[in-house]
């Protein structure tokens, strides 16, 4: 049992020690919208057709090369349906970003975006980084959430804002990519401001001189 | 939380995930573990050596003379320390570090402890993110499984408390694993057990459960929670508990099973009684943790500062219970005198009937001064059941620095309440925080003095002192910083402070120009100062005091040597405030 699973999930790939550093993701949204299906889209580039209702939780392994640093990601796909949420909010804390995730098909998903967002402000760090992605973009004659409306939702909750298609594998990677992104980017503000707390403020009005991140265009 | 809940089929599923997840984070952790030794080396490196007289100027990182016009070097926004132009990481036009800022920053990064500081602003609590969530789960349910699967003898003592869960368990969940896959699983566990046996030992000579939790979350998240798990087959593996299990050894002998190597399987090691008799680091299953405590122990101290005997005499007790059984009572009290790694002594007084017993037995210990504000005597009680395992009844913890033995002969007897363990003291950290470590380092060097012929007696030298375990003191307050106070022969006082730190994992204050004959008589006095950000006094949480000719001879015998001191930390009960 255990080596069948170890196949299955890469071995090499969660036992690799080779990398810079590690970032832990969660993707979340209403059960069906294609959360596995993105992540194994993403992690094995493979799709399958079939629902299978995710158990409780699960996590894929990847390393991606990004920005010179190897970037070990361990996304963690949760179950959408409420009885595993004691489960999967449990493992909001230890996520430093978040794929939110709803159906363009299913009004219901995307009305559920708001609830999701509190959901992490609850349970996770204050500088959580979400993006929301409409998933299933590739069913355009079912569509019920227009495009616009995600974008203007996005715009009022402060995520960043993607269309994607884990089928025809669009805008898979560059979610993933710019979510990392965007964590980079956290984190080298994070350990900016954190400096002059140590030195006093001795330093003040060089440190204030530093304003310049490096500026990515968004990638929508 | 509780998988109860769920059926048989998710909660194999969830489990087997979080096992995954178990080794993705081992493997993590010992890389991270990696890198923290890299950036200590770095530390080592490039840790700031004043060389040079006052008023010359180095460069803080390869001690290379700056000039005073040209090549002056500029102070990095990290360490405020002044460097040279190759000391320097530079990462845009205006932006630039020190090499050691630089690693550090790079440490921060890599091993993602700037996601830990982040979540740490959000949750004070610790204990309870998603690792531990994970890994309580996991150990629970594994236990349990175990239980119901290992057919040979059914673990007699884990049936009572936990019944219904494994009844439970046996009803509802269809078992598919087969004996041959548990045994592999088993084997594969107490692999990992030996692996991770030097934290194991470390813990077990630390006592206490906390402390496992602490150390865990700054250098290894799971690791100490593996410890944790694989709890319940700690006892027989582990080398350091031999001593101890002289008792056990007859019980070993009697029961049908060998526990000799490390392929004891996993129900002998279950069954056995050997894990009783390391019941101070075996008991921490949490296997008592729901029956109640209660009753009074009555405890009188004494010390002879003469002879370096302290004294502890088991009372009596009172108000005992076992459980909510209807049994006979016949308890024991065991005395203990923490912290392990000083004291050996273990005493038990003789066996009573009843429920309120009088021993009025006294055990002598020798216990140095010094050692006598950082001891803590633990006394627990205990069931015995003859040949059975023996029973928790409760536990108090009496810190000797609050008795003020040294100033009263008399004895003071005291009625303790009885507590559940590790619970007595209020939180671990007290106990880990009475002592300080550090290093200690003089310098000569033969630049402070190039005229004269006589370099080694008269000249000035250095002393260095690094306070090694500052995580300690960041447990003791998070705003925590060191005062050195060094007073020298004629009066003479030599004062450093450190900066407040948050992050880094040593201090270091330097004394400048100091001489071997100063240095004989002198007190080097330590205290931790917590900075107070809404007033402008500061309180005076511990003191330690480094003294003594031995320890000053250790420094000058070896000078550039680094030495080792651990000293005990005062608590002064007079809050001390300044402005």
């Amino acid at each position: 049992m255990a080596s069948a699973n170890d196949a299955r999930y890469g071995q090499k790939e969660s036992t690799d020690q080779n990398f810079d550093y590690m970032f832990k993701i969660l993707i979340i949204g209403n059960s069906s919208v294609g959360k596995t299906s993105f992540l194994f889209r993403y992690a094995d580039d493979s799709f399958t057709p079939a629902f299978v209702s995710t158990v409780g939780i699960d996590f894929k392994v990847k390393t991606i090369y990004r920005n010179d640093k190897r970037i070990k990601l361990q996304i963690w796909d949760t179950a959408g349906q409420e009885r595993y949420r004691t489960i999967t909010t449990a493992y909001y804390r230890g996520a430093m970003g978040f794929i939110l995730m709803y159906d363009i098909t299913n009004g219901d998903s995307f009305n559920a975006v708001q609830d999701w967002s509190t959901q992490i402000k609850t349970y996770s760090w204050d500088n959580a980084q979400v993006l929301l992605v409409g998933n299933k973009c590739d069913m355009e004659d079912e569509r019920v959430v227009a495009s616009e409306r995600g974008r203007q939702l996005s715009e009022q909750l402060g995520f960043e804002f993607f269309e994607a298609s884990a089928k025809d594998n669009i805008n898979v990677k560059q979610t993933f990519e710019r979510l990392v992104d965007i964590i980079c980017d956290r984190m080298s503000e994070n350990l900016e401001s954190a400096d002059p707390s140590i030195v006093g403020n001795k330093q003040g009005p060089q440190l204030n001189e530093q304003p310049q991140r490096s500026t990515k265009d968004c990638a929508c | 939380m509780d998988l109860g809940l769920f059926q048989a089929l998710e909660r194999e599923r969830v489990l087997e995930v979080l096992q995954r997840d178990k080794a993705l984070r081992t493997i993590e952790a010992d890389r991270i573990r990696r890198l923290k030794v890299e950036l200590q080396g770095i530390y080592r490196q490039g840790a700031k050596t004043i060389t040079l007289p006052y008023g010359q100027r180095s460069c803080a990182r390869c001690q290379r003379h700056l000039g005073k016009f040209w090549d002056c070097g500029s102070v990095c926004c990290g360490c405020s320390h002044r460097i040279c132009n190759r000391c320097r990481v530079v990462r845009s036009a205006r932006e630039w570090k020190c090499t050691m800022c630089h690693a550090f920053r790079e440490f921060k990064i890599k091993s993602g402890e700037w996601f830990l500081e982040q979540q740490a602003k959000k949750f004070t609590d610790i204990k309870e993110n998603h690792e531990t969530t994970g890994d309580k789960l996991l150990q629970s349910y594994q236990q349990l499984s175990f239980i119901a699967v290992v057919p040979p003898t059914p673990p007699p003592f884990k049936a009572v408390p936990s019944f219904n869960r494994v009844e439970d368990l046996k009803t509802s969940k269809p078992f598919t694993k087969s004996m041959e896959n548990l045994m592999m699983s088993v084997s594969a566990h107490i692999k990992k057990l030996s692996k991770s046996q030097n934290d194991l030992s470390e813990e077990a000579g630390q006592l206490t459960v906390d402390y496992g939790r602490m150390n865990a979350r700054r250098k290894s998240l799971s690791m100490g929670a593996l410890d944790k798990a694989f709890n319940l087959s700690k006892a027989p593996s582990l080398p350091d508990l031999s001593q101890d299990t002289k008792a056990a050894e007859q019980y070993a002998s009697a029961s049908t099973i060998c526990l000799t190597d490390d392929d004891v399987s996993y129900a002998s090691a279950y069954s056995d009684e050997q894990r009783d008799s390391n019941s101070s680091t075996g008991m921490d299953c949490g296997f008592f943790e729901n029956t109640s405590v209660t009753g009074e122990i009555e405890v009188a101290f004494g010390y002879n500062s003469r002879t370096s005997c302290l004294e502890i005499t088991i009372k009596a007790c009172k108000n005992l219970m076992i459980g909510d059984m209807k049994k006979k009572c016949r308890p024991y009290v065991k005395v203990r005198l923490l912290p392990k790694k000083y004291h050996s002594y273990k005493m038990k007084t003789a066996i009573k009937r009843g429920n309120s017993p009088v021993y009025n037995e006294t055990f002598t210990c020798v216990v140095d001064r010094e050692q006598l504000v950082s001891s803590v005597v633990q006394a627990s009680v205990w069931h015995s059941r003859g040949l059975k395992r023996k029973l928790f009844l409760g536990e108090t913890l009496v810190r000797l620095a609050d008795l003020c033995l040294e100033s009263t002969n008399t004895r003071c007897s005291v009625w303790n309440t009885l507590g559940p363990k590790g619970h007595a003291l209020g939180g671990d950290v007290e106990l880990y925080t009475s002592e300080l470590l550090l290093k200690a380092q003089l310098q000569f060097l033969p630049q402070t003095s190039p005229h004269t012929d006589d370099i080694l007696i008269g000249s000035a030298g250095q002393l260095k002192v690094v306070i090694t375990d500052v995580w300690k003191l960041l447990s003791v307050s998070k705003t925590a910083y060191i005062e050195g106070i060094l007073c020298l022969s004629g009066d003479r006082e030599l004062m450093q402070r450190t900066p407040l730190k948050k992050t880094a994992d040593s201090l270091q204050i330097n004394f400048r120009r100091v001489t071997r004959q100063e240095l004989q008589q002198a007190t080097l006095q330590l205290n931790i100062w917590e900075k107070n950000t809404f007033s402008l006094a500061d309180r005076l949480l511990r003191s330690a005091r480094l003294g003594g000719e031995s320890s000053w001879q250790r420094l000058q015998q070896m000078p550039g040597e680094w030495h080792d001191f651990v000293l005990p930390l005062h608590a002064d009960v007079s809050t001390n405030m300044r402005s």
